[in-house]
């Protein structure tokens, strides 16, 4: 490659950091402007948003809100996706392929036709909506994402390890519990905060199956149509700094992890 | 335990070791944990059938099931079904889509932004991901990528929000425009199908960088090498060497940005306006109002998704095609 590509690549990749930074930096700056109107210019600055964020019991709650789910629904899709990727990982079944396209077909569909059908599913069932409805449709929804990174892990344990262990005596429960447990470890933490923070951000699922209990996202929905303030800034600004940090974190993880093996 | 120890203190040790070792052991040395495997296990047939219940139960139920349900609502004429009533088979859900044009302009509307917005996107991430796999340093590339990863842990909502921002009428980008001297009125930017397309790329590109940069990375330094030897100029390297061998990353890439931009609801909710209403709002209107549009509103849903499962199975047949004959 020429010196002048080189530049231009490296041009566009700055380009896009960019695109993709601004807009976060101009909202995480917004929720520091005195002034009670969102847009530009920013004349004088306060930190006073922050302090009324964390003063709103309002917020507060349903931040709790949000995370409870988060946990209780990435217990749920853990414990099945790796169940069924212990099932899919080193097994020839007849029926194979089709159980692993039924495994991935929850985040194939598009968001909107996820949440309206598992609306009419928890209808059908006599869900009703509310926070038992909006952990059942993320667990669900985080299933293939476990299964995935479980699969992969699992790809890479050497049979012998397993094999060994069963010589000695121990039944298939010990086996998986003294032996692929703690292997399968740094992909189930990448996993499962993989799958905390889709849940803490899904907006859709969350919109159609919650009650009168809004989650963080939804929240944040309905305050941006009835006016802006740069309360949501602060807020948003909060939920940003945590999703991301917690993301990085498992995502270097788990990086390491294929790098292991 | 050291292996040279003496016998007797190995012996203490191991009996030292087994009391706090774990609870696991104790357990599973248990006369009802074992009798409780002896069932369980007694064969390689059953206890693989133990393992494979549970998730077919579970896929069938929870994966399948709320797809199959929605289409069996999708044909009775009304859910949930007044009582004393026998549901009604019909087609009226589907015909209604057909008959009314009210409904055609979204969903044609959903999917041409979705096509668009596909090909957008995937001319503004190959080059980023081309530098990323072919020209960075392996030992930097973590650090280039984990950066760009970043913006995409924050959810639909706040980063439609910072849209919003971006481009309102007190925005950034007419504030610059402004003291640039270029504009003297604000342009309107937002509730336009353009902000609605830079809110959807904003949050799909990630979905497109992931598997083109896997991709890239695959492709041995060699064979460009070779392909310059030969006499090939960058341009043809890259058309004919480099890129029929990311067709495959292109195709899952492609695939999962179309499918879940025709699935976003609430950023077009925020960014668009009334004369860029997406398909999805169409169907999430028929869950506001009464139960008794449920049925249409799954109909609807049903025809988005065999359109863009259609639309995804054409295209990447076309990749596969495309592909194969790069090969020959």
């Amino acid at each position: 490659m020429s010196r002048s590509t080189r530049i231009m690549m490296s041009v566009i990749y700055w380009a896009f950091v960019v695109y993709v930074f601004v807009p976060l930096i101009l909202m995480i700056m917004m929720g520091f402007k005195d002034s009670k109107f969102i847009g530009f210019p920013i004349k004088s600055w306060t930190f006073d948003w922050y302090l009324a964020v964390f003063s709103d019991t309002e917020v507060l709650t349903v931040f709790g809100y949000s995370t409870a789910i988060a946990l209780l629904s990435t217990v749920v899709s853990l414990f099945v996706g790796t169940w069924i990727a212990v099932l899919l990982a080193d097994r020839k079944f007849f029926g194979r392929a089709v159980m692993f396209g039924l495994m991935v077909l929850p985040a194939l569909v598009p968001g909107i036709i996820s949440a309206i059908a598992f609306r009419i599913y928890a209808r059908v069932l006599g869900i009703e909506p509310g926070m038992f409805a909006i952990i059942w449709s993320h667990a669900v929804h985080n299933v293939p994402f476990v299964c995935l990174v479980v699969m992969a892990r699992l790809s890479t344990l050497p049979k012998s390890q397993r094999e060994a262990a069963q010589d000695l005596g121990a039944d298939p429960l010990v086996t998986f519990v003294r032996i692929t447990l703690p292997y399968l470890r740094p992909a189930l933490i990448g996993a499962s905060v993989f799958c905390m923070l889709l849940s803490f951000d899904d907006f859709v699922r969350s919109f159609f199956l919650g009650g009168y209990q809004p989650t963080l996202p939804v929240l944040i929905f309905a305050k941006l149509r009835s006016g802006m303030s740069p309360e949501i800034n602060a807020i948003s600004t909060v939920v940003l700094i945590l999703t991301a940090f917690l993301g990085i974190w498992a995502e270097r993880s788990m990086r390491r992890m294929k790098k292991e093996t | 335990m050291t292996s040279d120890a003496p016998t007797q203190g190995a012996a203490a040790g191991t009996a030292a070791a087994a009391g706090p070792r774990s609870l696991w052991s104790s357990l599973a040395r248990s006369q009802p944990y074992q009798k409780f495997v002896d069932v369980l296990f007694a064969s390689q047939r059953r206890s693989f059938l133990i393992l494979l219940l549970p998730p077919i139960i579970w896929v069938l139920s929870q994966h399948l099931g709320p797809i199959v349900q929605m289409v069996s609502v999708s044909f009775t004429d009304a859910y949930p079904r007044p009582p004393g009533q026998e549901a009604k088979f019909t087609f009226d859900n589907y015909l209604l889509f057909f008959r009314e044009p009210v409904y055609m302009m979204p969903f044609m509307r959903t999917l041409i932004y979705a096509v668009v917005l596909t090909f957008t996107t995937l001319i503004i991430v190959y080059p980023v991901a081309y530098f990323l796999a072919r020209h960075v340093k392996r030992e930097n590339r973590m650090a280039l990528l984990l950066l760009l990863l970043i913006p995409f842990w924050v959810g639909e909502i706040v980063r439609t929000f910072a849209i919003m921002i971006l481009l309102g009428n007190t925005g950034a980008v007419n504030l610059i425009l402004k003291s640039l001297g270029l504009i003297d009125r604000p342009i309107p930017f937002m509730y336009t199908g353009f902000s609605v397309s830079v809110g959807i790329i904003y949050l799909t590109a990630l979905y497109m960088l992931m598997p083109l940069y896997s991709a890239l990375e695959k492709i041995p330094a060699s064979y460009t090498e070779a392909a310059a030897d030969l006499g090939a100029g960058a341009w043809t390297r890259f058309r004919r060497v480099t890129l029929p061998l990311t067709y495959e990353g292109i195709g899952s890439g492609a695939t999962l940005v179309f499918l879940i931009s025709t699935g976003y609801y609430g950023t077009p909710v925020l960014l668009g306006g009334p004369n860029t209403t997406v398909f999805a709002e169409t169907i999430a209107g028929f869950f506001h109002v009464a139960g008794d549009k449920w049925p249409t509103g799954a109909a609807f849903a049903c025809i988005m998704f065999l359109a863009s499962l259609a639309l995804t199975g054409a295209f990447l047949s076309g990749m596969n095609r495309l592909s194969k004959g790069g090969r020959k």
